[in-house]
């Protein structure tokens, strides 16, 4: 295991390997950041419920955006150019969940607190990584993406104060994100996953990751009083 | 050390620029939401941001940061 700590210049002396790994991992984690505007910006910007929603998405918008600003900075420091993610069309996304748009503000509220989620759990993979000027951007990240995550949820427990209707609304919502949101951590057993965290990029294995996930939210869902989705039905990668 | 992409830091400086300004936006908006007219108008700053950010146009950004 490398259990050494490197700085940008360092980085040159690097075995291709952890050059490729921390190259590949920062234009994915790139290409998420912009990815969540890339989903909710176009519809739900001007649908959604209040003014002060609307401000609040955009707000959201801004954070996702500097997310972004600061990881292309890391990956363009070492010469990784990532710029080609802000133009691509959604359907190029590196991961399936930003495949597509968010047209239902049911959709919005759910995708801020599951695959937001995500977003925290992708970024505390690089807590105490090997690589310090990604270590560095990550406490401010963070601090946003639990904002995110907290609004989602106010936004969904809000929704879910409405009626049955608007339940059934909600637990499609949750349906169709929650299987998502477990797949955006990848095949159990990868073997890449397996030289992320030998080169110290990562902490935990994908089917580690997903299962404290489930930990976390399935009592988040039962308490909301949702239904916990099949976590097999629909999945592309188990 | 290694070589940095082209226009790393320009984006970097141009984005930043950006967030500001659709941060500032949404302050305004939010500080006045009784007062329909200037929440309306930060909301139009918000999109019109936005849909700059979203086109993702980086060359025609960096040439404007240029001129």
């Amino acid at each position: 295991m490398f259990t050494d700590k490197i700085e940008l210049n360092d980085f040159d002396k690097m075995d291709p390997e952890y050059k490729a790994l921390l190259s590949r991992v920062l234009t994915i984690q790139a290409d998420c950041e912009i990815g969540g505007p890339h989903l909710y910006v176009e519809r739900m910007l001007p649908a959604a419920p209040t003014k002060l929603d609307q401000l609040i998405v955009a707000r959201t918008a801004a954070e996702e955006i500097d997310h972004f600003r600061k990881v292309a900075r890391v990956a363009g420091d070492l010469g990784t150019d990532v710029t080609f993610v802000l133009s691509q069309p959604n359907e190029k996304r590196f991961v399936d969940a930003f495949r597509g748009l968010i047209t239902t503000w049911e959709d919005n509220a759910v995708f801020g607190f599951l695959i937001d989620r995500i977003g925290r759990y992708q970024l505390e993979e690089f807590y105490d990584c090997s690589y310090l000027p990604l270590q560095r951007i990550l406490p401010e990240i963070v601090t946003e993406e639990l904002g995110h995550i907290e609004y989602g949820y106010n936004k969904t427990l809000e929704l879910l104060s409405k009626g049955d209707e608007e339940k059934e609304r909600v637990q499609n919502a949750v349906d169709n994100w929650y299987v998502r949101a477990l797949d955006m951590f990848g095949r159990s057993g990868s073997a890449r996953a397996e030289r992320y965290r030998y080169w110290g990029l990562k902490r935990r294995t994908n089917e580690q990751a997903r299962s404290d996930y489930i930990k976390e939210v399935n009592p988040i869902l039962t308490n909301m009083g949702l239904k916990i989705p099949d976590p097999l039905k629909g999945r592309r990668y188990l | 050390m290694a070589q940095a992409a082209p226009n790393t830091e320009k984006l970097d400086e141009h984005l930043l620029e950006i967030v500001r300004a659709l941060h500032g936006a949404v302050k305004q908006g939010v500080a006045h939401l009784g007062e329909p007219k200037i929440v309306d108008g930060a909301i139009v700053d918000c999109e019109e941001i936005l849909d700059v950010i979203m086109a993702g146009d980086v060359e025609a950004w960096l040439s404007e940061a240029v001129a």
